[in-house]
């Protein structure tokens, strides 16, 4: 992949799954989104700089996109501290993008040995001691793993030279304004109150019995939806709130609740009003919630 | 002194490895596979709620979560049945949970077949083409993972299996845009990978027939064989299989010898200078993956190729490709047939024993994936993750070599070697877990 004058973009992984970087190859217009870049490293793609190269710290670099969690002493690679090669391409790059929660901040792997594992500039809310230093380059992509059209929109405002608006934790908010509760096809039985009976069904929202984390989540997987085609509640599953600073938590598959109260309020809600809209709501039944959707004929 | 060691850093597969060459008088003659990182997802397991796994392992791999998701819900059934609890999974469940999968391997076979086999032998031959490889493997990726997604919400990293079912309610909408995905794919397989009808392909029966196969896939058969390499990349001759489904069968085959297994005679030992572990059946080391499954399930074409060539990597990566026509097959006729009227979760979500001990096993895209959970008080004890890879790419055990070191040695360069490496379809992420 030539292109003199394009942005350099490399793609370095710490501790990872891997998942981010198979999210990415199969965005439908993957080859059109990296045509704006030279891709001077990849671990998947065929490259013209080796993680030989990389070791060597000879590789140019403009755009940065870290996958994995970040540990300063004791994940190697080549014999080499693999942070000591995320900071020298840092410092190289004009922009960085954390890509997944394990590359924000901290993930899933941080829980293995939380002391040492974080985020590369976020320890969950917290600021590492890098982000002083790299603060002014840095794009928040969370989410296990990366949602596949949230990067390429990042990449391709980047191309474009355009400024991308953030939050307080540098999330871009044209994608995670949102909640994941935005969108949801459910949304009329959250309203309404009206539970799923269980899992495997189209009918009722996953908050009170299965732990939807969606009211709390930000991140558009209900408005840009997962492979073009769908989303966790949308097939039934509740949102386990991956983008969030303190994913994963605890019993995923329930909410806490005290005396049938959610202990967390929908984010931004005040307490007293979503108690008198519940109180209000229940106090009607509505038929066709109680109903099934469609069914099929034996 | 005749001997050498080379250390070699071995990148593009699934995550990275090291590999430390000794050659003796020109040809190589021991091979250390050293992954990096341990991970250790199986302590972060430790003291969570029991359905959590069904969050958290799929998280060991991005390529094969899917995988892993299943593993996860089977090892929880299989322990719920073993406290007593019958779970009688609905043919619509099962249907929609062996599609999925399906998928995924199909992803995976694709990915390795146009991102890594095919540039790194026309790398290795010096035959090198212009083409976008790549654009290949992406463009199928994406279309079975959409097929995937319309049951399982995403992919990489669902969590649509639960005990006693799936969380998906799909319509015949929902299935009709399924099957035409898998058609598109079909067509892809049929006009690109192997230049003609699937139904003539899948009537190929015998090495003498090979020719008939065209596209990029005939293209690398071709290659391999006029370079001399059908039969390079041997290893023990021995298989084992784990995972049940209609195309899989479970059992073991010595040579041509099909028998029976059982999980119980599986063990793991920790090997020095590595966080790999090395497995074993009744302590002797076996090859997992679609060569594997393809000898225990007596696939004619799969025999045929192994009675000429054995377990060279030639047949190992035929094996591979061949199972994406059958799981193509198999995912067709598995949309065709799912009854949606059925319940899709046959269990109450509140139902379930507090302490039980459940084993999982699923054939992944690499081989036989085993998960072993214990659970007190609805918490895990004590969480155990056997990868296909920790089958193929060990060290070996006091007696023999493992997999795919036996099948590099004796080879006379570190390229033949590495690339007889990648046809195991290394995952370094899987192995390190
Ligand atoms: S954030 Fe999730 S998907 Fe990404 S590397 Fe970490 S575990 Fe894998
Ligand atoms: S299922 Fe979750 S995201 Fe959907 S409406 Fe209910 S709470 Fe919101």
């Amino acid at each position: 992949m030539t292109g003199q004058n394009k942005p350099k973009l490399l793609w370095l992984q710490s501790i990872t799954c891997n998942g981010n970087t198979h999210s990415f190859l199969n965005h439908p217009d993957l080859f059109s989104i990296l045509s704006h870049f030279e891709l001077v490293h990849h671990p998947a793609l065929d490259t013209d700089y080796s993680m030989e190269d990389i070791i060597a710290g000879v590789v140019p670099c403009d755009v940065l996109i870290l996958e994995g969690s970040f540990r300063e002493v004791g994940f190697v690679k080549g014999g080499v501290e693999v942070s000591s090669l995320i900071e020298l391409y840092a410092e190289k790059a004009k922009h960085i993008i954390s890509a997944g929660t394990c590359a924000t901040f901290g993930g899933i792997f941080k829980q293995k040995d939380p002391k040492s594992i974080s985020g590369f500039c976020f320890d969950g809310e917290e600021k590492t001691k890098r982000y002083q230093i790299y603060a002014s380059k840095l794009i928040s992509l969370p989410g296990c793993p990366i949602h596949p059209k949230w990067l390429s929109y990042v990449l391709l405002m980047i191309a474009g030279k355009k400024d991308i608006p953030r939050d307080n934790l540098h999330r871009p908010v044209e994608l995670y304004g949102y909640t994941v509760h935005t969108g949801c096809t459910r949304n009329e039985y959250f309203e309404w109150k009206i539970d799923t009976k269980n899992f495997g069904l189209k009918e009722g929202c996953l908050f009170y019995e299965q732990g939807c984390q969606g009211p709390y989540t930000r991140g558009s997987c209900n408005k840009i939806l997962w492979n073009d085609t769908s989303s966790k509640t949308r097939v039934g599953t509740p949102c386990f709130g991956c983008t969030e600073p303190n994913y994963p938590g605890e019993s995923l598959f329930s909410t806490k609740t005290n005396m049938g109260i959610p202990d967390k309020m929908p984010l931004g809600i005040p307490k007293r009003a979503y108690l008198t809209l519940t109180g209000v709501t229940k106090s009607f039944h509505i038929k066709r919630f109680s109903e099934r959707i469609m069914e099929y004929d034996k | 002194m005749n001997k050498v060691t080379i250390k070699q850093l071995i990148e593009k597969i699934e995550g990275e490895a090291e590999l430390d060459f000794t050659f003796n008088k020109g040809k190589i003659e021991d091979v250390n596979i050293n992954f990096g990182f341990y991970r250790g997802i199986e302590e972060i397991l430790r003291g969570k709620d029991a359905r959590d796994a069904l969050v958290i392992t799929p998280r060991v791999c991005g390529i094969c979560n899917h995988a892993h998701l299943l593993t996860a819900v089977r090892a929880i059934e299989n322990g719920y049945e073993n406290a007593g609890l019958r779970v009688n999974l609905s043919s619509k469940a099962n249907d929609i949970r062996e599609f999925t999968l399906a998928c995924e391997l199909i992803q995976n076979h694709v990915k390795w077949f146009y991102l890594t086999i095919i540039p790194q032998f026309e790398k290795y031959v010096g035959k090198q083409s212009n083409e976008n490889y790549a654009i290949k493997a992406t463009y199928l990726s994406s279309i079975i993972t959409k097929a995937l997604a319309i049951f399982a919400g995403q992919w990489p990293h669902s969590s649509y299996a639960v005990p006693g079912g799936v969380t998906c309610d799909p319509t015949h909408l929902d299935v009709m845009q399924a099957e035409s995905l898998v058609y598109e794919c079909i067509k892809f397989f049929e006009d690109v990978m192997i230049g003609g009808s699937m139904d003539t392909y899948l009537t190929i029966d015998s090495v003498t027939s090979l020719n008939q196969i065209e596209g990029d896939f005939g293209n690398l058969l071709h290659l391999i064989s006029v370079n001399d390499m059908v039969k390079a990349g041997k290893t023990h001759g021995r298989f084992i299989v784990f995972g049940d489904c209609s195309i899989f069968k479970p059992g073991k085959s010595i040579i041509t010898t099909v028998s029976n297994v059982d999980t119980s005679y599986v063990e793991e030992e920790i090997q020095p200078g590595t966080m790999a572990k090395a497995v074993t059946y009744k302590q002797k080391l076996y090859e997992v993956g679609p060569l594997a499954r393809g000898m225990v399930a007596k696939t004619p074409i799969v025999k045929s190729l192994h009675k000429s060539y054995k377990d060279s990597m030639f047949t190992r990566i035929f094996a591979r490709v061949h199972e994406v026509a059958l799981l193509l097959e198999y995912s067709k006729n598995l949309l065709q047939n799912l009854k949606l009227d059925e319940p899709s979760c046959v269990l109450d979500k509140n139902v379930r024993p507090d302490e039980f001990e459940g084993t999982g096993v699923v054939e992944a895209a690499r081989g036989s994936l085993i998960h072993k959970t214990r659970v007190k008080d609805r918490i895990i004890t004590n969480y155990d993750i056997i990868t296909p890879t920790q089958w193929n790419l060990s060290h070996g055990t006091k007696e023999e070599q493992g997999i795919a070191v036996q099948a590099m040695i004796g080879t006379s360069s570190i390229e033949e070697a590495t690339f007889i490496f990648r046809t195991f379809d290394v995952c370094s992420v899987c192995t390190t877990q």
